[in-house]
């Protein structure tokens, strides 16, 4: 994926230098834009002030041609030649400031100034106006003001215009970072937010003790969070290995349980057999054909007892990989109680199972289940020592889509204020009977599975454990 | 008449054998995989000579070396058991138990035992 080929320095450097570029593109063009509006409001007052000028020549005039005074020609005069030099001087300036102005209708417009004056000028020398020039005169004066209002009014709609302009630039502005704060989000940090939320998901699955889930990704890593993940990885990877051999070595304890059993339960098959071998040849003459064939059938059926007898026990002891198997919980509950069925009849323990009917099945690791309920029962029996009852019972909590399975022992119970601490590695009450292994581990194992595993106990009364496996619905299978 | 043998134990085999063998010595054999049937067959019917297991579901070899006793003193009882322990031989012999029988039982020696626990050798 190019997304993750980026590292995520590239990708915040990436990002930093598009804002910069925009950043600077919008001051630019504000610069340039303020720039304008200084330049022609620099124009615009010095042809308000000539127009103001203008307004003055032409009351002047209207004095003069009022009261037929000829100090307000001349002053008009004054006035009109100092308006002519500040036009001559800022010609060029305003000529290219000014764009509603060219040069011929400057040229034009100063003109008509120069012309009007000298009509002034000559009727003050004469001390009077010929009435040719009188209208000559009104008709220029009325022309300089209207050609300097208009260019007024004209320069500044066109500052209002680029103020307008402006306006509607900065908002564009506004808008363009927008969308590219949402491009930068889209293509850049919105992956490295949800790099971070898978990283943790998988932190949380670590914790919860689910590393087998974790512990199978594969991570090529291509940024610095995928390093993370990586090593997030690798860490569940050698946690579930040391989880399995933790796991093999509660095996191991409960199999130091086991064995004596085993051992016993032995001891009738063979007895059998070397019975059955003994009758068979003591009374070898007085048999018929038929009875020594039944003879060594039973000879056969006794010693495929203890073959599977033997084979139950190393199949419950060898060290596997985890392999989930749809199964039914009764079919575990069975398997596990033919592991200490030995143990429960020498301890003379009754146990009384019971299936609901109709029960989803689970999907689990067979060996490790079974170990977690072999764990359960050698607890139990342990804990009724003298005798006692075993009730095995399982549900279906259709609520939250589990097969629950409750062990009930009628034993010694145990201490309220050791409750907390019984899923606690290498706690035991057993001294040196115990490794502190097993409900550890039976905790471990559960919680893999996505299961639950919780005790209930009661001093004298005994203990129930209750164990929650999702159940394998229809909906989720494969 | 042929002399009463009881033979209890878990296993049928055991008592297949045990039956075979005993007839062989023309003495009569019932035999019972159940414990609880056979206190049950005891308690009305005296037999010569009990041979039992130890260790079975329901009723123990031992409750039933108690009830023979109680009902019939004279009555010899032979005990077969996989796992001995020292506590159960020795409530064994306080019940005046006749012989003690580990498995797997050499079946010479088991005949011998009850050929003289009958007063036949």
């Amino acid at each position: 994926m190019l997304r993750s080929a980026i590292t995520i320095r590239k990708r915040i450097i990436i990002a930093a230098v598009i804002q910069a570029i925009v950043i600077c593109l919008i001051c630019g063009f504000g610069y340039v834009s303020f720039n304008a509006i200084l330049t022609k409001l620099q124009a615009i007052e010095i042809i308000d002030d000539v127009n103001i000028a203008f307004l003055e020549m032409r009351k002047a005039e209207k004095n003069f041609f009022l009261y037929r005074d000829l100090s307000s020609l001349e002053e008009l005069v004054q006035i009109g030649k100092k308006q002519y030099a500040v036009l001559q001087h800022s010609r060029s300036y305003l000529v290219t400031r000014l764009h509603g102005i060219s040069h011929e209708e400057y040229s034009n417009w100063l003109g008509n100034l120069s012309h009007y004056l000298d009509l002034v000028q000559q009727a003050v020398q004469k001390k009077e106006v010929p009435p040719r020039s009188e209208a000559e005169i009104r008709k220029l004066g009325h022309d300089l003001t209207a050609q300097s209002a208009t260019l007024l009014v004209r320069e500044r709609k066109t500052v209002s215009d680029i103020v307008s302009y402006s306006l509607i630039m900065l908002l564009a502005s506004l808008g363009i970072i927008f969308v590219i704060q949402v491009v930068l989000w889209q293509y850049f940090f919105r992956f490295i937010i949800q790099e971070i939320t898978i990283m943790g998901k998988m932190i949380k699955m670590v914790s919860e003790g689910r590393f087998h889930e974790v512990a199978v990704r594969t991570i090529a890593p291509t940024n610095e969070i995928q390093v993370a993940v990586k090593a997030i990885t690798d860490m569940a990877r050698e946690l579930e290995k040391r989880e399995q051999e933790l796991v093999q070595s509660g095996k191991l304890a409960s199999l130091g349980v086991l064995i004596s059993g085993v051992a016993h339960e032995l001891g009738n098959p063979l007895n059998n057999v070397s019975m059955i071998a003994q009758t068979y040849l003591s009374l070898y003459d007085l048999l018929g054909d038929e009875e020594k064939k039944n003879y060594m059938e039973d000879v056969f059926t006794q010693s495929e007892r203890i073959k599977k007898i033997v084979e139950n026990l190393l199949d419950f002891s060898r060290q596997k990989k985890q392999e989930l198997h749809d199964i039914q919980i009764g079919d575990l509950v069975q398997r596990s109680l033919a592991l200490v069925g030995n143990q429960l009849k020498i301890s003379k323990v009754k146990h009384t199972v019971f299936i609901a009917d109709h029960l989803p099945p689970v999907s689990v690791d067979v060996s490790q289940i079974q170990q977690v309920l072999v764990n359960l029962f050698i607890n139990a029996i342990q804990a009724m020592e003298g005798g006692g009852e075993l009730f095995i019972d399982a549900s279906y909590d259709q609520e939250h889509d589990m097969v629950v399975l409750a062990v009930r022992d009628t034993g010694t119970g145990i201490k309220k204020e050791i409750l907390p601490n019984i899923f606690d590695p290498f706690f035991t009450t057993k001294s040196t009977k115990g490794t502190g292994l097993g409900l550890s581990v039976s905790y471990g194992i559960i919680r893999q599975h996505n299961g639950e595993i919780s005790v209930e106990s009661e001093e004298g009364q005994g203990t129930t454990f209750i164990i929650k496996i999702p159940a394998k619905g229809k909906d989720k299978g494969e | 008449m042929a002399k009463k043998i009881l033979v209890i134990d878990d296993e049928k085999i055991v008592c297949d054998m045990a039956k075979k063998i005993l007839e062989a010595e023309h003495y009569e054999v019932e035999t019972f995989t159940d414990s609880q049937l056979a206190l049950e067959r005891i308690r009305t019917q005296p037999f010569d000579l009990v041979v039992t297991d130890l260790k079975m579901e329901n009723v123990s070899g031992m409750d039933i070396l108690k009830e023979v006793n109680r009902l019939y003193p004279e009555t010899r009882v032979i005990m077969l058991t996989a796992y001995a322990t020292l506590d159960a031989t020795i409530e064994a012999i306080r019940e005046r138990i006749y012989d003690f029988f580990p498995k797997p039982v050499k079946i010479d020696e088991l005949k011998q035992s009850v050929k003289k626990a009958l007063g036949d050798l």
